[in-house]
């Protein structure tokens, strides 16, 4: 699965290309790991590619987060369709991150 | 006789009026009870009998001496009168010659006085009188002498003399008519004993003895108690010297309700240490482990990082998000000074002013943590207003994103006007050209009209591109969405850009297919994004190069390909090209203006409207960028919030 990642000022976007499921989602979430130490959270995930999740992906979201959690940040998302809104509303675990209707505004709120 | 009475009391008596024999005897009786506690009370109490003793002692000697005094002067002052009194008596009997009369008279005497002895005497010749008449030897007076002048003057003073064994004795000479060495001797036995009578002696003896052991009693009864507090006194004193171990300081239960209060006391005393060391053990673990403790979560929680200095200028403590930050663990930051932790001096130093109370005033500095990925911290210092005067607070803050925004909008700025200066010159010189000489000569005017006509169009699109950079920046860019006909659109690019190729001798290439559609988009913002992208390629190709610009429909894309020859792009910085203003660190550029922003503005455009824009480049082969638009689905309809 490709994981584009780009720099907006000293923010990284990470944008996931393809259901986050399995294999994939094992993959993405080390890739995630290596950017939330190096950035120090200054990163946001862009899921508008991402069509679905499994539980790998979703443990995978969690983990990231929770990992920042320690320093009192949650991982931002955006562009999340409403597959994978409500996925992550039925199993209770979207009070975990911080939500955002698109990139721009995700980036800004680290202003 | 008065000795051995003296030394029969001191034997039966716990005490007898002679200092000495009385102070070793309580001494001997209070030596097996000094042990604990026993210390300062047995000291006391030898000290109060001994005083006692003394003083008692002191004061039936004193009494008795003087007392004895006075008898023995007494007795002295009685003999010497019934000497005299005699002395009279007998003068005149001797002179009437009546010497039976005056042995009866000092027989009389002796008996009725008590007196030991009683006589007279003729010296050299024998005595004439004596109360024990076997001891006469003259029968009558002798001859008379002469001497008739011999008066009685009355009374006439004795001679007293004391002799051994307390014997009193009085000679007087007697006045007796015709007789010379004629005297009267009386004596008598003094005081029966130096101390007095035996009653005295016995009553003070056996006054002391009953005080002594009226002391003792009492001694006795309070011996529990008083050890009980000459126990607590020196656990007291072990106390003030130095940390005891719980359980030595507790005394024994039985000696008293002071000792039971005092240990319990103690035992209090104990429960509250450790119950204190245990509070404090909570307080560290909790700290360390991050959990427990609402006010602990909260801090957990909050993205900015929390340093407590304590008056030393020591961290105490650090929330989560200060570790992360300054990318220690939390564990190493506490009981650290801050120095440690803060390489920037100036954050130091004022951190430790605050702590220590020698400043009230705020810092702040920004610190760029060094890493491999650019982060700049916003620490600042304060002191915390409590009742001790040193206490600081350290706050981290990520302020990265800022600094970064700030830095584009100084750069922007600065390239923004620099971008303009240049048109605008171009367009001032020309009009001047124009108004001197453009009236008279058609061919001056018309070459001075078309260079303001494109640098207009040329500032135009400047202005544009920083408006939209603005509107980026602000988040507001928004698409405009409009049926769009490719062909045209591709058209009026061509004409815009033909003849700043054709000048610097560059070979414009358009390859569109036969057939265009429609699409939608925000159709200014498309054509900013291709002017960018093909201007580029026209600007940093040098003079007889190719650009090429190939447009194709891939399925529901639109591809552009826009192919040159210029210097390329190295691989490194293929990426970083598309950063806001990111100049490649390629000396060509140095004679080429760029604001740096083409790249990102177009990139940002396209991503818009759905699509993306890649490079493919290799130094002095030239790059080919590709731009990629989905032409018809309701991603391109999509407006930036």
């Amino acid at each position: 699965m490709e994981i584009q990642e780009q720099r907006q000022g000293a923010v990284t976007v990470l944008k996931p290309c393809g259901p986050l499921i399995m294999g994939d989602a094992t993959e993405f979430g080390q890739r995630l790991s290596e950017v939330v130490t190096r950035s120090l959270g200054r990163l946001v995930v862009d899921a508008s590619g991402v069509a679905y999740v499994d539980s790998t992906g979703l443990e995978t979201l969690v983990a990231a987060t929770e990992d920042m959690a320690a320093g009192g940040r949650a991982l931002r998302l955006c562009g999340a369709n409403e597959t994978v809104r409500e996925v992550l509303d039925l199993t209770g675990l979207s009070d975990r991150f911080e939500h955002y209707e698109d990139l721009t505004t995700a980036v800004r709120s680290f202003l | 006789m008065v000795q051995n009475q003296e030394t029969t009391q001191s034997e039966v008596a716990p005490a007898a009026p002679t200092p000495a024999a009385q102070a070793s005897v309580p001494r001997v009786r209070r030596r097996g009870l000094l042990s604990h506690g026993e210390g300062a009370v047995a000291r006391v109490g030898i000290v109060t009998a001994a005083l006692v003793v003394g003083v008692l002692s002191l004061s039936s000697w004193w009494t008795l001496r003087t007392y004895h005094a006075q008898e023995q002067a007494s007795r002295e002052r009685e003999l010497l009168s019934v000497s005299g009194v005699l002395t009279s008596s007998i003068e005149s009997l001797m002179s009437n010659g009546d010497i039976t009369g005056v042995r009866r008279l000092v027989a009389d005497a002796a008996v009725l006085q008590g007196l030991s002895g009683c006589r007279v005497v003729i010296d050299g010749v024998g005595i004439l009188a004596d109360a024990e008449p076997s001891r006469i030897t003259v029968a009558k007076l002798p001859e008379a002498k002469g001497n008739a002048a011999a008066v009685s003057d009355g009374l006439t003073s004795g001679s007293l003399d004391r002799g051994e064994g307390g014997l009193l004795r009085v000679r007087t000479s007697l006045a007796v008519a015709g007789q010379n060495d004629v005297a009267l001797e009386v004596s008598r036995a003094g005081t029966a004993s130096t101390f007095g009578p035996w009653e005295v002696q016995a009553g003070i003896a056996g006054i002391a003895a009953l005080g002594m052991g009226g002391l003792l009693m009492a001694y006795r009864q309070m011996r529990m108690r008083w050890r009980g507090l000459g126990a607590i006194r020196e656990s007291l004193m072990i106390e003030a010297q130095g940390d005891a171990v719980a359980g030595e300081l507790e005394v024994g239960q039985a000696m008293g309700p002071e000792a039971a209060a005092w240990n319990g006391v103690v035992r209090e005393r104990e429960k509250l240490r450790r119950l204190l060391a245990l509070e404090k053990a909570a307080e560290k673990i909790a700290q360390r482990s991050g959990a427990g403790g609402e006010l602990s979560a909260a801090c957990d929680a909050m993205w900015h990082g929390l340093l407590v200095l304590d008056d030393k200028a020591r961290i105490t403590y650090a929330n989560g998000a200060a570790a992360v930050l300054l990318n220690v663990k939390r564990e190493e930051l506490l009981e650290k000074p801050v120095r440690e932790v803060f390489e920037d001096e100036s954050i130091a130093t004022a951190a430790e002013a605050l702590a220590t109370g020698r400043t009230r005033q705020r810092a702040i500095a920004d610190v760029t943590r060094p890493g491999t990925e650019r982060t700049v911290l916003r620490l600042t210092a304060k002191p915390m207003r409590r009742e001790e005067s040193g206490r600081a607070i350290v706050v981290v803050e990520d302020v990265t994103q800022q600094k970064v925004a700030e830095e584009s909008r100084g750069a922007f700025v600065a390239q923004a006007t620099h971008e303009l200066r240049t048109p605008l010159t171009n367009i001032r010189l020309y009009v001047e050209t124009l108004v001197e000489e453009g009236e008279t000569d058609p061919a001056v005017r018309a070459k001075c009209l078309n260079v303001v006509q494109s640098e207009v169009r040329r500032l135009e699109r400047i202005v544009g591109d920083m408006l939209s950079v603005a509107e980026i920046e602000a988040g507001q860019l928004k698409l405009r969405s409009a049926e769009v006909r490719l062909d045209q659109l591709f058209a009026e690019l061509e004409a815009d850009l033909r003849v700043g190729a054709e000048d610097k001798e560059i070979k414009l290439v358009f390859d569109l297919p036969p057939k265009f559609g429609v699409m939608s988009a925000d159709r200014d913002k498309l054509m900013l994004a291709l002017h960018n992208i093909v201007g580029n390629a026209i600007k940093y190709t040098p003079a007889g190069g190719t650009v090429s610009v190939r447009v194709t429909e891939e399925g529901p894309h639109l591809r552009v390909d826009v192919v040159d020859n210029g210097i390329g792009i190295k691989a490194e910085e293929q990426e970083l090209v598309f950063e806001r203003f990111y100049r490649a660190k390629d000396r060509r550029l140095a004679n080429i203006t760029g604001s740096g922003i083409g790249l990102a503005l177009a990139r940002q455009v396209v991503r818009l409207h759905g699509g993306d824009i890649t490079v493919a480049s290799a130094i002095d082969k030239g790059s080919t960028f590709t731009i990629t638009v989905p032409i018809s689905n309701g991603l391109s309809m999509r407006a930036a919030a």
